[in-house]
C-alpha cells in the first residue's frame, strides 16, 4: 500500500519525534514534494537541518522539501480573522478577555481547527501528489487532536460544524490520507505509552494506519560469553559491554512486545556520533527507505 | 561547614518542574523518599496522568487520597513516614465546587453545566488549578513537613503557574462584559462572532456560557483567596523550585525556553537537575590487555561508540550549565543503567543528589 499523504509523527518526550520526522520528511522528498509541520513552535527539525526555524512562512530546505510551522492559536487567529474580515477588530477580539471563553468553554476548538488545516493539507497532498510529515505532538496531544472531531460531532447535533467534524473523521480514517507513526524508544515507559496510544488511537480516533517506529536500535556486537570473558578481563570496560547488552536486550523485549499487540514496526539504528545533525538525518532516512515502500 | 544540598530544613514544600519525558515523577518521587527516609514526614503528589509513581511505590493510582507508601523494605532506622497522592482533577474540581457553592442547589446547577463538564475534563489548565487547590490542602495538614509536588508535561512553564489566574479571570463575572452591556469593540465583535458561531453550528454555546459563568457567582470570592494562597506559598521562601531535565541536544533548548519563562514569573530556580547522566568511561588504555584480539577489536568499537555519546551529553551539559540562572544549582542524577522500579532504586538516584555538580 501507498504511503498515505500525511504522516502524524508522535511519541513521548525524548523518544526521537523530531529526528525521526526530519529524516522522515527527508526521505519522503526524495521521491515527491514534501511538507514537515512543526507544531513544536522551537524549530527542532530546522534546527536538524541546519536552516532558521520557519516562522510565519515556509523555509525552503531545498527543492523539493520545506519546513512549515503551525500552532493551535496561529489556526483560531486565522479562523477568526476569516469570520471578522476588518483586521483591526479581529486583533482586539483575539486579545479581549471575553475571547476567552470562547476558547476555555470549547476547550476542543483549537485542536479542531488544526485538525481541519491538517486535513485540508493532505488533501492537497493528494490532489498535487505531495507529503505531509506532521512533527511536535506527545502523545496525549495526539489523542486530544485525534479525538477532538468525534466529541465537536457529538456537540454539535446539525449544523456546518457537524459536517466539518464527519469530514474530518473520515480524513482520520482513511488509510490512504492519514498515518499515525509511533516513536518509541526501547524501554518500558515508552513502549508502554505507545501501546496505550495505539489502542486509544484505533479506539476513540478510528485511525486504520498506525506504525511504530522503533527509534534507538544499536547494532550488536556482543554475545553473553563474550560479556563474561570481558568482565573478567577487565571490570570497567566489561561494564560497558554489559550496557551495551543491556541495551541489546531492552530493545528485543521492546520489539517483541510491538510484534504481539500487532503493529507494523520500523527500526531505525542507534546513532553513536557526537552530534546529531544533517549527516545523521541522512542516515536515518536511508534506513527508513530500506523499509518504507512509496 | 558545607552541608548538602537538600539540608536545610527551611523548605516545606519541593516543586519539580520540566519539560515532558525526562523522569520528573520519578526524581519527584526520589527526593521525597530521600527526606522520608531521614525522618520527615513527606506527602508526594503527581498529577501525571499515568500512575508510574505509584507503580513504582506499590500504590494503587484509583484512590484519590494520600496513601501510604511502606518504607520497611528498605530497612532504615530512624525513617519517617511517606505518602503518595495522584490528583484526579475532575474529582477535586467536584469537591471545590461542592465546598464553595452557597447552595445545594447551586452546586448541583454547575456540576451538571455542560460547558462545566468539558471544562473539568478538558481544559488544560483546570488540572493546574487543582494541583494548587489539593496542594493547600495538603499544606494545611501540620503534620506534614515536606510536600513534593510533580507538576504535568508542561508545553510552558507558566501552564501551571498561570493556571490559577487563567482560570479565575475566566470566572470572574464582574470583569467580563460578554453577558453584560459591555460596549467595547471587542467584546461587542466577540459576541457578533460567538452568536454567530451559536447560528451556523447549533452548538448553542452562548446560554450554556452565560449559565455557567452565572452559576459561578458568589463562588468568586473563595476561588481567589485560595489562588492568592497557593501563589503566595509557591513564591514564597518555603518553597524549593527544581527543574529537572536531562543533557539532550534538542532538549536544552526546550530547557532554556522553560527556565527563561519561569524567570520572567518572578519565579527563582534554586536548582537544574540533569537526570539521567551517563557514568564516565573507562580509560581506553584499559583495552590494550585484553585478548583475543577480535573481542579486543569490538571492545574498541564499544568504547568508541559511548565515547560518542559521552562527547554529545558533555555538550549539552556545558549548555545547560552557561544557562544556569543566577544563585542556582546544579546538580546531576546518573543514568541507573535501568529504568527505576523499586524503592531502593529511587533511594539510589536521590542519594547522589547531594552534592552539587555546579553552582552559580
Amino acid at each position: 500500500m501507498a504511503w498515505p499523504r500525511l504522516t502524524l509523527v508522535i511519541g513521548k518526550g525524548g523518544a526521537g519525534k523530531s529526528t525521526i520526522s526530519a529524516a522522515l520528511a527527508d526521505h519522503l522528498a526524495q521521491r515527491r514534494p514534501t511538507t514537515h509541520v512543526g507544531l513544536d513552535q522551537r524549530g527542532s527539525a530546522a534546527r536538524l537541518f541546519g536552516v532558521a526555524p520557519p516562522q510565519r512562512s515556509a523555509i525552503q530546505v531545498r527543492r523539493d522539501l520545506e519546513l512549515i510551522a503551525l500552532s493551535p492559536r496561529r489556526e483560531l487567529e486565522r479562523f477568526i480573522q476569516r469570520i471578522v474580515p476588518v483586521r483591526m477588530i479581529s486583533d482586539r477580539m483575539l486579545g479581549s478577555r471575553t475571547f476567552a471563553y470562547v476558547t476555555a468553554a470549547l476547550p476542543g476548538l483549537e485542536a479542531f481547527l488544526l485538525l481541519s488545516r491538517l486535513s485540508a493539507m493532505a488533501g492537497e497532498a493528494a490532489r498535487d501528489d505531495r507529503y505531509v510529515v506532521v512533527d511536535g505532538l506527545s502523545t496525549g496531544a495526539s489523542l486530544e487532536l485525534l479525538s477532538v472531531a468525534r466529541g465537536i460531532r457529538n456537540l454539535a447535533a446539525a449544523g456546518t460544524l457537524n459536517r466539518l467534524a464527519i469530514d474530518l473523521e473520515g480524513f482520520i480514517s482513511d488509510p490512504n490520507r492519514c498515518a499515525v507513526a509511533i516513536v518509541v524508544a526501547p524501554q518500558q515507559l515508552s513502549l508502554k505509552e505507545a501501546l496505550e496510544a495505539a489502542s486509544a488511537l484505533r479506539e476513540h480516533a478510528n485511525v486504520n494506519r498506525i506504525v511504530a517506529i522503533l527509534n534507538a536500535v544499536p547494532a550488536p556486537l556482543f554475545n553473553q560469553a563474550e560479556a563474561e570473558q570481558a568482565m573478567a578481563a577487565d571490570m570497567a570496560h566489561g561494564a560497558l559491554v554489559r550496557r551495551r547488552l543491556d541495551l541489546d536486550a531492552a530493545v528485543q523485549r521492546v520489539r517483541r512486545e510491538l510484534a504481539a499487540a500487532g503493529l507494523p514496526v520500523i527500526e531505525l539504528p542507534m546513532l553513536f556520533t557526537p552530534a546529531v545533525g544533517v549527516a545523521e538525518i541522512t542516515r536515518l532516512s536511508r534506513a527508513l527507505g530500506k523499509q518504507v515502500e512509496l | 561547614m558545607k552541608r548538602g544540598f537538600f539540608h536545610s530544613r527551611r523548605h516545606r514544600l519541593l516543586l519539580c518542574l520540566g519539560p515532558g519525558g525526562v523522569g520528573k515523577t520519578t526524581m519527584a518521587a526520589a527526593l521525597g523518599l530521600r527526606s522520608a527516609l531521614e525522618g520527615a514526614a513527606v506527602d508526594v503528589m503527581t498529577i501525571d496522568p499515568a500512575p508510574r509513581l505509584l507503580d513504582t511505590l506499590h500504590v494503587d493510582g484509583a484512590v484519590s487520597q494520600p496513601q501510604d507508601v511502606d518504607l520497611q523494605e528498605l530497612s532504615v532506622s530512624g525513617a519517617g513516614r511517606m505518602r503518595a497522592l495522584k490528583l484526579d482533577p475532575k474529582h477535586t474540581f467536584d469537591s471545590v465546587v461542592n465546598r464553595y457553592a452557597p447552595t445545594r442547589a447551586m452546586a448541583e446547577a454547575i456540576l451538571n453545566n455542560r460547558i462545566y463538564r468539558s471544562i473539568s475534563t478538558a481544559l488544560a489548565g483546570v488540572g493546574d488549578y487543582m494541583a494548587m487547590e489539593k496542594l493547600l490542602e495538603l499544606y494545611d495538614d501540620p503534620e506534614a513537613a515536606l510536600i513534593v509536588l510533580d507538576t504535568p508535561p508542561a508545553r510552558e512553564a507558566l501552564d501551571f503557574l498561570g493556571a490559577p489566574e487563567r482560570l479565575l479571570d475566566l470566572l470572574n463575572s464582574r470583569a467580563t462584559s460578554l453577558l453584560g452591556g459591555g460596549l467595547k469593540l471587542s467584546d461587542l465583535a466577540a459576541r457578533a462572532v460567538l452568536s454567530a458561531f451559536d447560528r451556523v453550528t447549533g452548538l448553542h454555546l452562548l446560554s450554556d456560557v452565560h449559565t455557567f459563568v452565572r452559576s459561578f457567582e458568589g463562588m468568586y470570592q473563595g476561588f481567589a483567596e485560595r489562588a492568592a494562597g497557593a501563589r503566595s506559598i509557591v513564591y514564597g521562601p518555603e518553597c524549593l523550585v527544581l527543574v529537572i531535565t536531562t543533557a539532550e541536544e534538542l532538549r536544552v533548548e526546550e530547557t532554556r525556553e522553560f527556565v527563561g519563562s519561569l524567570e520572567r514569573t518572578g519565579l527563582s530556580i534554586d536548582g537544574l537537575v540533569v537526570n539521567r547522566v551517563a557514568p564516565p568511561l573507562p580509560h581506553k588504555s584499559g583495552l590494550k590487555k585484553i585478548n583475543p584480539p577480535s573481542l579486543q577489536k569490538k571492545m574498541q568499537r564499544n568504547w568508541r561508540d559511548f565515547a560518542a555519546l559521552k562527547q554529545r551529553e558533555t555538550a549539552a551539559l556545558r549548555v545547560l550549565k552557561e544557562m544556569l540562572p543566577a544563585g542556582a544549582t546544579m546538580l546531576v542524577a546518573p543514568d541507573l543503567g535501568r529504568e527505576p522500579r523499586s524503592l531502593a532504586d529511587l533511594a539510589e538516584i536521590a542519594g547522589t543528589l547531594d552534592t552539587p555538580h555546579f553552582r552559580k
